[in-house]
């Protein structure tokens, strides 16, 4: 057995700006990887550590 | 699933390293186990709220439980674990035994196969072959092109390929990119300081110069596949196990039930990944209590000191956890292949691409620290903006597709597609609209665990909005909330009696909705009277283009704060009069922020009127392109409220795409804003407006207003202090210290104009 990384990596600059240039419809399947970390990073909040801002209220946060 | 194997690599760690647990483990994990399996990862998900878990089934060879069995398997997990959490299921195999029956499994549980293949023929029969010595080549190829087929490519997750350096790299490269894998991981092989890896030749750093090669390919290609191993490297690209600092946070369950950590650890020793626990008698709380597994959540404190004084440490990470293990001092060691990693770093960082591959205006796509660096100066240019908006208009377009994944094909998700090829101005701006994101967010939010009221479908919505904008006909069904139906950026349609769901059909300068007891025609006429029931969203002329007064749409509500209602018409033309005003102000003060600002700020939301507090002001992170602001008839006042919330929305956008701030840390740092102390992405924030307001505050003393001078000294203060006390906490990235020590270079400047 190989082993895997199995966490994947936030979602990278080239990857954002690439995928702008993918038709909607292919960027599920061709980019899959990039929607997880997407969706870990942005609706998960990813492994978010103790103690960052929460998204709303930067003013009362900072 | 299956602890054996149909191949018979030299360099599986499974069957060919120090551990050799296997002997006395069941062939295939039975189903009673997998339920118990199936019900602590349910029961860790139900306890924690986790948004989402990720299982890989793996051996052995999981493939050789066949397709029944793995029906089973699946079956088993999907129905624990899927009404408590999003289930991210995942396989890695050799591929040998893939056929079209199971592709079509995998396509049907929503399984992504990663395959393992070493590269070209011969790089792969070096240590990829059966037990009587034959090429496993060809099976692999052919599992890889039933994967590549359009009806399987959902499920082809990449290619895992163990590297050695004995093998060309080009032909090895050329393999990989010929199957057109969607990721493709390079793993150093298994080694320890007890065995260390092979180095052929003479050179220090083999690994380094083979892996180097690649790069430097991938890069001259302009990155035609993501290749994991390089984007975890990048400065603040840190992310997999392999590399960075990220809490370790996988746990193994071998065939006969029991926990065990990263089974990489097998080369370490005999039984070196052993917890002692198993799924029958121990949750997963209690195996991750192991201390095996605690240390590794500590991020830089859990390294050994070389480590820990190393300057890419927050790339590097220390390398895998199983390559630091030695005899005598355990895992307390620098990897065996530090120096082919330090090296490595040198050589992603001094290969930059010549020329970005993207196209249009996003070739100006500057690297990690010429980002930062620009926005250190306070504001950022026009084209950092501009990258800015692409990146975050790129995340809503992802979230879009995430969407897709959860509720298939449906007929809105067609015509976004459609529109997407036929119109993509109208798709571009409709999304790029900020309260588009905090939709799909909420919605990807409630649409895992169950119980929570499900949020309603943004798509039609969206595609109805972008047909109105491309002037094309179309008719969907959108769903209705409290008898309004929004169309993001364009005006809200209130319907008392429209039901839950309204049938919409576009028409040339015209719509009619059709629900409940309702039909209604509503012309998009902008200077004639609004039909009944439209309010379409009004927007005010700004030196930036058009600013949306946004008071419609539901999404707004999202800055912890009451947000106004639909303002009348004096009061959203007085606000809009300010706003305006207040833009030229910022041209007038300080004109580089305000072409920042004119870069991206589309939307202010009015927040509600409270006499206790009747000036505040706020930025939401998922609403890139707007700020909240009570409405205030002040436009000096406005005009600092913009440029410091706008400062705000900058770094949130940055901060979707870079840690600024170590993750795991617990600081609290003492502020001169506030009399409690603050997390440092919040000190990072405060610094960070507080710089472009000690700006604006400066400009003004220039030209002498009252005391300007003194509140452009009390905010220069306030940046300095709150930057040092960042430095001094050591809570930052290597990219966040770059980018505070730039912003304290800025302030040391601006601190000079000032004379
Ligand atoms: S295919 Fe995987 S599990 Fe099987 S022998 Fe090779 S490395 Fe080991
Ligand atoms: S390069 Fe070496 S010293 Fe630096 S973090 Fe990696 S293993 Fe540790």
């Amino acid at each position: 057995m190989d082993n895997a990384p199995t966490r994947p990596s936030r979602p990278g600059l080239d990857d954002l700006t690439h995928s702008l240039d993918i038709p909607l419809e292919r960027i599920a399947v061709e980019h899959a990887d990039l929607v997880e970390a997407i969706r870990r990073r942005v609706v998960e909040g990813g492994p978010v550590p103790s103690g960052t801002v929460p998204v709303a209220l930067f003013n009362s946060a900072i | 699933m299956h602890s054996r194997c149909d191949l018979s690599c030299d360099h599986c760690y499974v069957y060919q390293h120090a551990d050799q647990t296997w002997r006395g483990r069941p062939v295939r994990m039975p189903l009673a186990t997998v339920r118990a399996v199936a019900q602590r990862i349910a029961e860790h998900a139900r306890e924690h709220e986790l948004p989402v878990v990720h299982v890989v089934l793996h051996g052995g060879e999981p493939l050789l439980l066949g397709a029944a069995g793995l029906r089973e398997v699946l079956a088993e997990l999907r129905a624990a674990i899927t009404p408590w959490t999003r289930l991210d299921l995942r396989m890695q195999t050799n591929g040998v035994l893939l056929d079209e029956e199971l592709c079509r499994l995998f396509v049907e549980y929503d399984v992504r196969v990663g395959v393992s293949l070493d590269g070209d023929r011969a790089a792969n029969d070096r240590h990829r072959v059966f037990a009587h010595g034959g090429s496993s080549h060809d099976h692999v190829r052919r599992a890889l092109a039933l994967l590549r087929r359009p009806e399987h490519r959902a499920s082809y997750a990449g290619i895992l390929c163990t590297i050695d350096v004995r093998n060309d790299p080009d032909r090895v490269y050329e393999a990989l990119l010929a199957e057109s894998p969607p990721r493709v991981d390079l793993l150093l092989p298994h080694a320890t300081w007890d065995h260390p890896p092979e180095r052929p030749g003479p050179e220090p750093t083999p690994y380094a110069d083979w892996l180097g090669r690649i790069h430097r390919r991938w890069v001259d290609d302009g990155r035609p596949m993501s290749i994991r191993m390089f984007e975890a490297l990048r400065p603040g690209g840190g992310g997999t196990e392999a590399f960075g600092l990220a809490p370790a946070d996988v746990l193994v369950v071998e065939a006969d039930g029991s926990w065990e950590q990263v089974d990489s650890l097998k080369t370490a020793y005999h039984g070196a990944a052993g917890t002692g626990f198993d799924v029958f008698d121990h949750s997963v709380d209690e195996a991750t209590r192991h201390p095996g597994v605690a240390v590794r959540q500590d991020g830089v404190a859990g390294l050994c000191a070389t480590c820990r004084a190393c300057p890419v440490v927050d790339r590097c990470g220390g390398g895998l956890y199983a390559h630091r293990w030695r005899t005598g001092s355990g895992f307390d060691n620098p990897s065996v292949y530090c120096a082919d990693l330090l090296r490595l770093i040198d050589t992603v960082d001094a290969y930059p691409p010549p020329t970005p591959p993207a196209s249009g205006e996003l070739s100006t796509i500057s690297p990690v620290d010429e980002l930062l660096d620009d926005l250190a100066t306070g504001h950022g240019s026009a084209s950092t903006l501009a990258l800015l908006a692409a990146t975050q208009l790129s995340i809503t377009r992802a979230l879009l597709a995430a969407c897709r994944d959860g509720s298939g094909t449906t007929p809105a998700w067609e015509l976004l597609v459609h529109l997407d090829q036929a119109a993509p101005e109208a798709i571009r701006a409709v999304l790029a609209h900020p309260f588009v994101r905090p939709g799909l967010v909420h919605r990807l939010h409630s649409s895992a665990p169950p119980g929570v009221g499900a949020a309603v479908d943004p798509l039609p919505a969206l595609a109805i909005a972008a047909a109105l904008r491309a002037g094309v006909p179309a008719a969907l069904h959108v769903p209705v909330r409290a008898d309004t139906i929004t169309f993001p950026a364009l005006g809200s349609l209130v319907l008392p009696g429209l039901g839950e769901s309204a049938e919409v059909t576009v028409r040339p300068g015209e719509f009619q909705v059709r629900g409940g007891s309702v039909e209604q025609t509503v012309l998009l006429d902008p200077v004639a009277q609004p039909s009944t029931g439209w309010f379409p969203t009004r927007d005010v002329s700004v030196p930036g283009g058009r600013l949306l007064l946004e008071d419609g749409d539901p999404y707004r509500d999202c800055y912890g704060q009451p947000v106004e209602p639909r303002l009348d018409g004096p009061a959203a033309r007085a606000l809009g009069r300010t706003l305006a005003e207040a833009w030229r102000v910022v041209h007038r003060d300080v004109p580089a922020h305000a072409a920042a600002l004119d870069g991206g700020l589309r939307a202010v939301v009015p927040l509600a009127a409270d006499p206790a507090r009747p000036l505040r002001s706020a930025t939401a992170r998922h609403a890139f392109g707007a700020v909240a602001v009570t409405p205030h008839s002040d436009p000096e006042t406005m005009a600092v409220l913009l440029v410091h919330e706008w400062q705000h929305a900058k770094l949130g956008a940055v901060l979707d795409l870079y840690d600024l701030v170590e993750s795991g840390q617990a600081a609290q740092i003492r502020v001169p804003w506030r009399p409690d102390p603050r997390p440092p992405e919040g000190v990072l924030q405060g610094v960070y407006a507080h710089l472009a307001i000690t700006q604006v505050w400066q400009s003004r003393a220039a030209t002498d207003q009252g005391d300007a001078s003194a509140n452009a000294a009390h905010f220069l203060a306030w940046t300095r202090d709150g930057a040092d006390a960042l430095l001094a906490s050591r809570s930052l990235t290597a990219a966040g210290e770059r980018f505070v020590g730039q912003l304290r270079h800025a302030l040391e400047e601006t601190r000079a104009g000032a004379g």
